[in-house]
C-alpha cells in the first residue's frame, strides 16, 4: 500500500512554536479581514489575489520554518512474532531414554523429532499470520533463516545455555528494526540453564516475566540416565607442606546402583591416591582425600572417577584445581654444647624471624659444674629432654642444627642413627664446630657419618689461629656463598678473620651424596660443605666463628645485610628447598582462569645476593601440563614463548591475551646463561588452569530441568510440554490484544522546505503582495 | 726353656706396652657400636672474653671484678671465659673483639669521645651489650647520670627503663628475685631495650664491689647489709647477666617456661 505524509523535520519549543503558529495565523486572518472589507478603487478579484499571496507566503514560511518534507511509503499488513528458542548448549547432546532397558536418545534428537512431527502446526502459525523467528541459545542466541531453521539445526556443543540472557536479548530488539511486536515464545530445552535456580526468586522468571508474553516450554530430557558426574570440589587454594590437606569430591550417580569403580587423585598428572568407589542407590556420595604434600610449590590436582561403560558422558568425570603448597613455620631445632658468642649470634637471627618455630636446648652446666654447686640453689636448669627430642619428635623438625655440640656427654649418641635416618627421609641438618662435636669425634655413628659430607667420626681438634677462607669455584655458584663473590668480596679482605678451624676431611663417600665445597681453609680443608644424601640436605661448618661476619668495626654491608645474615639466610633457604632461595620467580595473577580471558605472567629476577637485578635475559613459554620436558625429545608443543629483560626493579611481564582452550598449562621462564655466568640452571614453573564458564555437564539428570521449565511455563502464562510425548501445538498461547501491525517496507522523503521552490513562492507570494499593495495604493 | 720363658715374659710386656699406649677415648667399635656415652675433653677450649672499656677517668674502681667473674663461670657453668678478661678503649679495633663490654666507673662518666662513642653506638647496633657498673652502689647518682647521657647520645630516642621482675634476665641461670651487689640500695636494674634485647644494662648496687678480690684473694669490700648470702646472690646475677649475654632470651622459651612452671620452680 503507497501512502504520503508530511513530516516536520524540526519542531520549535512550545514558545517558539506557539509564535510561530500565531504569526502566521494572524497574518493570515488579517489578509481575510482585508478581503471581505470592500476598499474603494480596489476590486474585489485584486483583495482575492491580496488575500491568496497571504496565505502562500504564510505557508512558504511555516514550510521553512518547520523544514516540512514530503514521505512517501509502501507499508505491508504484518502480524505478531513468536520466537522459537532452542538449546544448543553440549548437555543438549545427553542420551537419555525414558525407562531402563530402552534406548536412550540424544536430547537435540528428540527436539529434531518434535521439529520434524510439528510441521503441520508451524504452518498453522503461519497462516494466523503469525512470523516465526527460530533462534539457537548457548552462552548467547543467533537466529536461524532458510534450511537451518526449517531443519532446526543445533550442534549441542555450546559451553553453557543461557536462557536469561537469550530472553534478554529479545526484549531488547529494536522495534524500529522490526515492528511486530511479540507475542509469545516457546523454548525447547532440558531446562540445564547456565544460572543457579532460585526457586521462586529465580532471576530467570524474572527475566521471563519482565517480557510480559507466555512462554511455553518443551522437555528434552528423558527421566533416565546413566552417568556418574563429579559435582562439586571442596579443596583449598592453600596447603601446607607435611601438613594434611583434605579434598572432597562430590559424586552424583545415576543408573548404576551398585557399580563400581574407583576415584583417583592425581598431581601433576601423577597418580597420588586413589579410592574404590560404589555408586550408591541414593545418588550422591562423597570421596574423600587426605594428603600430605611432600615438597612446597604449586600444583594442579586433579580428581577423577574413572568412567563405568554406558555413561551418558565422561566429560563430567574430573575436575582439576590448583593447590598452592607453602611452608608452614619452619621447626628448627638448635642444640648447642656451650653458650658462646656464635650460639648467641644463630639464636638471634633465627629468633628475628616470625617464620621460625625454634626450639633451643643449650648446654648450660657441665656434671662437674653441678658437682661443685650449692644444691640448694635455685637454678632455671631443666633436663636435656633427649628422648623427646631426638625419638618422639625428631621427625616433627625442619631442620635440626648440632652447633658445638658433645652429643656423647649428653646421652645423645644413641640417637644420631637416628638423625642420619631423618637426614635420609628428607630433613634437614647442620653440624656446626668448635670446640666439642666435630673437635672431640662425638658424631661416631656410622648412620649419621654417612649422610655428611665430611669425616666426623675422628676427632679433629681445633685450631684458634685467625685465617681468611677462600672461596671455592662452585661457592661462587651456589646460593648460599655467591653473593661473596659477586660482592667483591671473594678474597675476604674486607671480611673479618675466623678464629677456630676444625681441621676435617672430606669423608670418602662425599662423591655419592652430591656434596660440594663451599669455603676452604687456606691450608687447603673444607670449611662450608654441604650435601644431599637422599632427601635430605646437610651443611657442615667446621668453624665456631661465623659471628664475627656480623660483628666487625668495618663490616661492609652487602645490599643492606651483614655478611653473616646473607651466609645464614642463604643457607637456612637452600637447606629448606625455600623458593625464595630461588633467584628467578614466576607468578600468574591468578591460578584458574575463564575461557579466553587474558593470563599474566610475571618474573623477577635477584642478583645472589637477592636484590633486585635489571636486563636480565628471560627466555619463558606456555605448554600443556604434562609435555615432554625440553630435551627429552618428545613432541613439545608450544603455545606461547618469548624472551624478556628485567626491568630496572628485575621485573618483566606478559600479558597472553586468550587463545588457550579449556586444560591445564605449565608457564616455564629460565634465565639465559650469559657469557660471563656459569649455566647455573635457574628455571621458574607455575602451573595454571582455563576452565569453561560454567559447569554445563556438571548435572546432567533432566529431572531439576523438568521443574525448571515448568515453572516457566506457569509463570508466564504458557504451556509445559514434553518432547518425546506432545507436539507443538498449533494455537500456541499468545499475548492478548494483539493484531496484526504495520510494517513500511520502503519510504522516500522529499524536502519541501529546502528547495528553491519554497524560497520562491516566499519571495513571489511577499513580495507580489507588496508590490500589487503598492500598485492598487493600499498601505 | 729360660729362652722360652724370657721370649714368653718380652711377649707379655709388649702386649702391656701395647694396651697401656691405647688411647684413652674409646674408638668406635671397640667399646660398644658408637663407643657408648663416653665423656669426652675437649683438647682447645673456646673461650669468651669479658671484656672492660678503659677511659680517661675511674674507669677500674673494682680491680680484678671481671677476672673473679670470669673464674665463677668456669665453676659454674660451661661457659669457658678467658682467665684474665681484657682491657679495651672505645677507639680500640679490639672493642668488636667480643660482643660484651664491662664499663666500671665512679661518680661520673667522662665524656669519651665523638670517635669512641661512635663506635659504641655502631657496637650496640652490630648486636653488642654493655654493662655498666656504678661503683657508687646508690650513693651518688653522677655516674647514673652521665650513663644516661652517654646512651642518650649513641642511642637516639632510647630511654633507660626499669628492667621488669619478670624479665628472662632474673632466670638466665639462676632464678634471682633482686640484682644484689656490694649493696641492696635498689631492687631494681635500669636497662635499654630495643629490637626484643637488652642493648645496656645499667646496675647501681656496685656488683663489682662484690666479685672483686684482693691480691690476697679475700674479697676487697664487705656486702651489705646480708654479708656473704648477699654476695653469692651477687655472683649468682653476674652469672646470670652473662649467661643472658649469650643465650638471650633462651630461658623464655616456651619449652622452659612450661618446665620450670610444671616444676613449680618458678614463680
Amino acid at each position: 500500500m503507497e501512502r504520503w505524509r508530511l513530516i516536520a523535520g524540526h519542531v520549535p519549543g512550545p514558545v517558539g512554536l506557539v509564535l510561530v503558529l500565531a504569526a502566521a495565523a494572524l497574518a493570515i486572518a488579517e489578509a481575510a479581514r482585508a478581503y471581505r472589507r470592500p476598499v474603494p478603487g480596489v476590486s474585489r478579484a485584486t483583495r482575492a489575489g491580496l488575500f491568496a499571496l497571504r496565505c502562500v507566503g504564510a505557508l512558504a514560511l511555516l514550510a521553512v520554518a518547520f523544514e516540512l518534507s514530503l514521505a512517501f511509503e509502501t507499508t505491508s499488513k504484518a502480524g505478531p512474532r513468536l520466537v522459537v528458542l532452542a538449546d544448543d548448549s553440549a548437555s543438549m547432546a545427553i542420551a537419555d531414554a525414558a525407562a531402563p532397558g530402552q534406548k536412550a536418545i540424544p536430547r537435540v534428537d528428540r527436539i529434531r523429532a518434535l521439529w520434524r512431527r510439528s510441521e503441520g502446526a508451524r504452518a498453522a502459525w503461519r497462516e494466523q499470520g503469525l512470523a516465526v523467528q527460530v533462534r539457537r541459545f548457548g552462552e548467547r542466541s543467533e537466529a536461524l533463516s532458510g534450511p537451518a531453521e526449517d531443519a532446526l539445526s543445533l550442534d549441542a556443543r555450546a559451553g553453557a545455555s543461557d536462557l536469561q540472557r537469550a530472553l534478554a536479548e529479545l526484549a531488547a530488539d529494536d522495534p524500529s528494526a522490526d515492528p511486530r511486536p511479540l507475542a509469545g515464545v516457546i523454548v525447547l530445552s532440558d531446562g540445564l540453564f547456565d544460572r543457579t535456580d532460585r526457586g521462586a526468586s529465580d532471576p530467570l522468571l524474572v527475566a521471563a516475566r519482565d517480557l510480559g508474553v507466555p512462554i511455553t516450554t518443551v522437555a528434552a530430557g528423558a527421566p533416565h540416565l546413566v552417568d556418574l558426574a563429579l559435582t562439586d570440589l571442596r579443596a583449598g587454594e592453600f596447603a601446607f607442606v607435611e601438613n594434611v590437606a583434605e579434598f572432597a569430591a562430590d559424586i552424583e550417580a545415576h543408573g548404576l546402583p551398585g557399580a563400581r569403580t574407583e576415584v583417583v587423585l592425581r598431581r601433576d598428572g601423577q597418580v597420588v591416591a586413589t579410592e574404590p568407589f560404589t555408586a550408591p542407590v541414593s545418588g550422591h556420595a562423597t570421596v574423600r582425600f587426605e594428603v600430605a604434600p611432600d615438597r612446597i610449590g604449586q600444583f594442579v590436582y586433579e580428581i577423577e572417577v574413572r568412567p563405568v561403560d554406558g555413561e551418558a558422558t565422561t566429560a563430567n568425570n574430573r575436575r582439576a584445581f590448583v593447590v598452592k603448597v607453602l611452608r608452614d613455620k619452619v621447626r628448627a631445632l638448635h642444640v648447642a654444647g656451650r653458650p658462646d658468642w656464635d650460639v648467641r649470634a644463630l639464636r638471634t637471627l633465627l629468633g628475628r624471624d616470625p617464620n621460625v618455630e625454634l626450639l633451643s636446648y643449650y648446654i648450660l652446666r657441665g656434671a662437674d659444674d653441678a658437682d661443685r654447686e650449692d644444691p640448694s640453689a635455685p637454678l632455671s636448669l631443666i633436663a636435656f629432654p633427649t628422648d623427646e627430642l631426638f625419638k618422639e619428635q625428631l621427625g616433627s623438625f625442619d631442620l635440626v642444627i648440632l652447633h658445638n655440640f658433645d652429643a656423647l656427654n649428653h646421652q645423645v649418641g644413641r640417637y644420631l642413627a637416628d638423625i642420619g635416618q631423618y637426614v635420609q627421609d628428607g630433613g634437614a641438618l647442620v653440624v656446626i664446630g668448635g670446640d666439642m662435636g666435630l673437635a672431640t669425634g662425638d658424631y661416631p655413628a656410622p648412620p649419621l657419618a654417612a649422610v655428611v659430607p665430611v669425616d666426623i667420626r675422628a676427632p679433629t681438634g681445633l685450631e684458634t689461629d685467625p685465617f681468611r677462607p677462600a672461596l671455592t669455584d662452585a661457592g661462587r655458584r651456589h646460593p648460599i656463598t655467591a653473593w661473596i663473590d659477586s660482592s667483591g668480596l671473594s678474597d675476604w679482605s674486607a671480611l673479618p678473620q675466623l678464629d677456630s678451624y676444625n681441621p676435617v676431611k672430606l669423608a670418602r663417600h662425599e662423591a655419592a651424596i652430591g656434596s660440594a665445597v663451599l669455603l676452604k681453609h687456606p691450608k687447603g680443608g673444607p670449611l662450608l660443605a654441604i650435601a644431599e644424601p637422599g632427601r635430605g640436605r646437610v651443611l657442615v661448618l667446621a668453624t665456631g666463628a661465623t659471628w664475627r661476619l656480623g660483628f666487625s668495626a668495618d663490616l661492609p654491608i652487602v645490599d643492606g645485610a651483614r655478611p653473616y645474615d646473607l651466609l645464614w639466610l642463604g643457607a637456612i633457604r637452600w637447606l629448606l628447598r625455600d623458593a625464595a632461595a630461588d633467584r628467578l620467580t614466576l607468578e600468574t595473577d591468578k591460578p584458574t582462569y575463564l575461557l579466553g580471558a587474558p593470563i599474566t605472567l610475571r618474573a623477577t629476577a635477584l642478583s645472589p645476593s637477592y636484590a633486585p637485578e635489571a636486563d636480565v635475559a628471560i627466555d619463558w613459554r606456555v605448554q600443556p601440563l604434562g609435555a615432554a620436558p625440553e630435551g627429552s625429545g618428545g613432541p613439545v608443543t608450544l603455545l606461547s614463548q618469548g624472551t624478556w629483560s628485567t626491568d630496572a626493579l628485575g621485573r618483566a611481564s606478559e600479558v597472553l591475551r586468550g587463545g588457550l582452550s579449556v586444560g591445564a598449562y605449565e608457564a616455564v621462564a629460565q634465565r639465559v646463561a650469559g657469557a660471563d655466568q656459569p649455566a647455573a640452571a635457574q628455571q621458574a614453573r607455575r602451573v595454571f588452569l582455563v576452565q569453561e564458564a560454567g559447569r554445563e555437564l556438571g548435572r546432567i539428570a533432566a529431572g531439576p530441568g523438568d521443574e525448571r521449565l515448568k515453572r516457566l511455563a506457569e509463570a508466564t502464562g504458557g504451556r509445559s510440554l514434553r518432547a518425546e510425548a506432545d507436539d507443538l501445538p498449533a494455537d500456541p498461547p499468545l499475548k492478548p490484544g494483539h493484531g496484526p501491525g504495520e510494517r513500511v517496507d520502503s519510504r522516500r522523503d522529499v524536502p519541501v522546505w529546502s528547495g528553491g521552490l519554497a524560497m520562491l513562492l516566499l519571495v513571489l507570494s511577499l513580495g507580489g503582495e507588496a508590490l500589487l499593495r503598492r500598485r492598487v495604493g493600499l498601505p | 726353656m729360660t729362652s722360652t720363658r724370657r721370649r714368653l715374659l718380652a711377649g707379655a710386656a709388649g702386649l702391656c706396652a701395647a694396651a697401656a699406649l691405647r688411647p684413652a677415648r674409646a674408638q668406635p667399635g671397640l667399646f660398644g657400636p658408637f663407643g657408648d656415652d663416653e665423656f669426652r675433653e675437649p683438647t682447645a677450649v673456646l673461650t669468651v672474653d669479658l671484656p672492660q672499656l678503659q677511659y680517661a677517668g675511674k674507669w677500674n674502681p673494682r680491680p680484678g671484678a671481671m677476672r673473679e667473674l670470669a673464674v665463677e663461670l668456669r665453676l659454674r657453668t660451661r661457659l669457658e671465659p678467658v682467665r684474665e678478661p681484657s682491657v679495651v678503649t672505645g677507639e680500640s679495633p679490639a672493642l668488636f673483639g667480643t660482643p660484651f663490654l664491662y664499663v666500671a666507673g665512679e661518680g661520673g662518666l667522662p665524656p669519651l669521645g665523638a670517635k669512641a662513642e661512635a663506635a659504641l653506638g655502631r657496637f650496640l647496633d652490630l648486636g653488642g651489650m654493655i654493662v655498666f657498673d656504678a661503683a657508687d652502689g646508690g650513693a651518688d647518682l653522677g655516674f647514673e647520670r652521665d650513663v644516661a647521657a652517654l646512651l642518650g647520645r649513641i642511642l637516639p630516642g632510647a630511654a633507660l627503663t626499669r628492667v621488669a621482675a619478670d624479665h628472662v634476665l632474673y632466670r638466665s641461670f639462676y632464678l634471682v628475685e633482686t640484682p644484689f651487689g656490694r649493696t641492696a640500695a635498689h631492687d631494681h636494674v635500669l636497662g635499654v631495650q630495643e629490637e626484643g634485647r637488652l642493648k645496656a644494662l645499667l646496675v647501681r648496687n656496685d656488683l663489682g664491689g662484690a666479685l672483686a678480690r684482693d691480691e690476697g684473694g679475700l674479697f676487697t669490700h664487705p656486702c651489705t647489709p646480708g654479708g656473704a648470702t648477699q654476695r653469692e646472690w651477687a655472683f649468682r646475677f653476674a652469672v646470670n647477666i652473662l649467661l643472658y649475654a649469650t643465650c638471650t632470651d633462651y630461658k623464655a622459651d616456651r619449652a622452659h617456661v612450661e618446665t620450670l612452671l610444671r616444676h613449680r620452680r618458678w614463680r
